[in-house]
């Protein structure tokens, strides 16, 4: 994971800084926060891939049934252990974000990980929700790819809103990581000047309300399917 | 897994020494072009990254380049082609990582094939069905950028092919190399995303920091991409980066027969 984020980061993303220039502020530093949260996003779905192997490949429902812990509590579990291990997948690159924003020593880096928890949170509840409708894999890949299209070319993560046609710009609005990117933009002292001015907290409550509602959804889809 | 019905009867009625083995390498790849067409969600999903790349991505980020002398969308235009087809060459090294993980190989094997031809008639199918899948995405390209040389266009369809046909030994290599199933998602993904990224295809290389620029010119994706835009472009051949197409298609063609071969015979050369 830490190697795909390296990647994007220090070669797609450096190379786009040098490209991409006159937008008012360093654009590496305006998309360097992108390539954390696709490393996120990557992580988040891996999660919903291992409970679709569980469910068609290993077929291990029944085991699962046999566990002494309540339905709704396991399967919760569940999401909240792929957010978890998302979080863990990109603690070194949230690092490598906080200093290159200059908040790796301050209080704002313990921000800069709810903010990934929370995209997680949501992208993992999503991709469970996805693994429940799949029958196949190539389907459940199909889906995921598109969420990642979506997430990725129809967010601010690389360029502003205004600068999309405006009959995108609700899509773009309603995408959650624009929030997560904007929050975390907002936690840095440097001034972008296609980002809104004020703390993160706004966005990062925007943020919150797509995310919980993607993870209840991957609850019950994955009780539903599990047939807890 | 399903099958082409003439690869079953062509393979199953007349005795192996009567059959041409050009004709029994082209069935078997016929048969790898029909497993992905036969699977269209693939199809879908990466016309669509494609398409949204394109439309989306390069029209919106070109507007923000301003480099004398740079037209972005057409470089990244005829760049995201020679990406899209490293990127679907790829994917033989699943299949055939599947079909392991499935017992299908067991059964390709008892087909009346030589393995030398089996080998190869995988490689090839994989960079057929690659280049078949890849020339929608190329016309498109064409038509926007105005492209209509037919020689250009053959030079520049010939670069992607030989690309796609070293991608697919690449990734036959890794596949008969990499026992462990996450091991192997994380090891191809992370060679197709730096074959690409460290390339020129997306991207020129005064642009990429020094630690890439070192690199970049060596990669494959770099060779068809620089082949590419030389013959649509600038109606050249460049004839160096056509050179280092054929040593790789050449080096990894042979190590992924040498590792393929190795697996199927149980670790025994002959």
């Amino acid at each position: 994971m830490f190697a795909n984020f390296a990647i994007d980061l220090f070669v797609t993303a450096a190379t786009f800084g040098r490209l991409v220039t006159g937008q008012g502020a360093n654009y590496f530093l305006f998309i360097a926060p992108g390539s954390n949260l696709i490393t996120a996003m990557v992580a988040a779905f891996q999660s919903g891939r291992d409970v679709w192997r569980e469910k068609y490949i290993k077929d291990l429902t029944s085991y699962l049934l046999t566990l002494p812990v309540q339905r709704p509590v396991l399967a919760f579990s569940r999401v909240l252990g792929g957010v978890v291990r998302s979080v863990i997948a990109t603690f070194p690159g949230t690092l490598v974000i906080c200093y290159l924003y200059g908040i790796l020593f301050t209080p704002k880096v313990f921000v800069a990980y709810l903010i990934v928890g929370l995209f997680s949170l949501g992208i993992v509840g999503l991709s469970m929700a996805v693994s429940a409708f799949s029958s196949s894999i190539e389907m459940w890949v199909t889906i995921r790819s598109v969420i990642q299209l979506y997430l990725s070319f129809l967010s601010t993560l690389f360029y502003s809103v205004n600068v999309f046609p405006q009959l995108l710009a609700p899509i773009v609005s309603s995408n959650p990581m624009t929030w997560a990117i904007q929050s975390f933009r907002q936690l840095s002292p440097i001034s972008f000047a296609q980002v809104p001015a004020g703390d993160s907290l706004g966005s990062i409550l925007i943020l919150a309300g797509p995310s919980l509602a993607f993870a209840m959804l991957g609850t019950i889809c994955y009780i539903w399917y599990s047939k807890l | 897994m399903s099958f082409l019905p003439t690869l079953a009867s062509a393979l199953s009625s007349p005795p192996l020494a009567k059959e041409s083995s050009t004709r029994l390498v082209f069935q078997m790849a016929l048969r790898d072009v029909s497993v992905l067409f036969r699977t269209p969600w693939i199809i879908i999903t990466r016309s669509l990254a494609f398409v949204i790349q394109l439309f989306v991505f390069a029209y919106l980020i070109s507007r923000l380049i301003n480099v004398p002398g740079l037209n972005f969308f057409q470089y990244y235009a005829v760049g995201s082609v020679v990406a899209t087809i490293a990127s679907i060459s790829f994917v033989i090294g699943y299949d055939i990582f599947e079909e392991a993980e499935e017992g299908v190989l067991d059964y390709l094997l008892t087909l009346p094939i030589s393995r030398r031809q089996f080998i190869i008639g995988r490689a090839l199918g994989g960079a057929l069905r690659a280049i078949i899948y890849i020339i929608p995405m190329f016309l498109v390209v064409a038509v926007i950028e105005g492209f209509a040389q037919p020689l250009s266009i053959l030079s520049a369809l010939l670069s992607l092919f030989l690309l796609a046909f070293g991608v697919t030994g690449m990734s036959i290599t890794v596949a008969v190399s990499v026992k462990s199933a996450n091991r192997f998602d994380v090891v191809l993904a992370l060679l197709e995303l730096a074959v690409s990224r460290a390339s020129t295809a997306l991207y020129p290389i005064a642009f990429m920091p020094l630690y890439v620029s070192v690199f970049a010119p060596f990669s494959p994706v770099s060779f068809a991409a620089d082949s590419a835009r030389a013959s649509l472009v600038g109606f050249t051949l460049d004839l160096p980066a056509i050179v280092g197409l054929v040593a790789f298609v050449v080096v990894f063609l042979g190590l992924g027969a040498a590792f393929y071969f190795r697996r199927l015979e149980g670790g025994i050369y002959s």
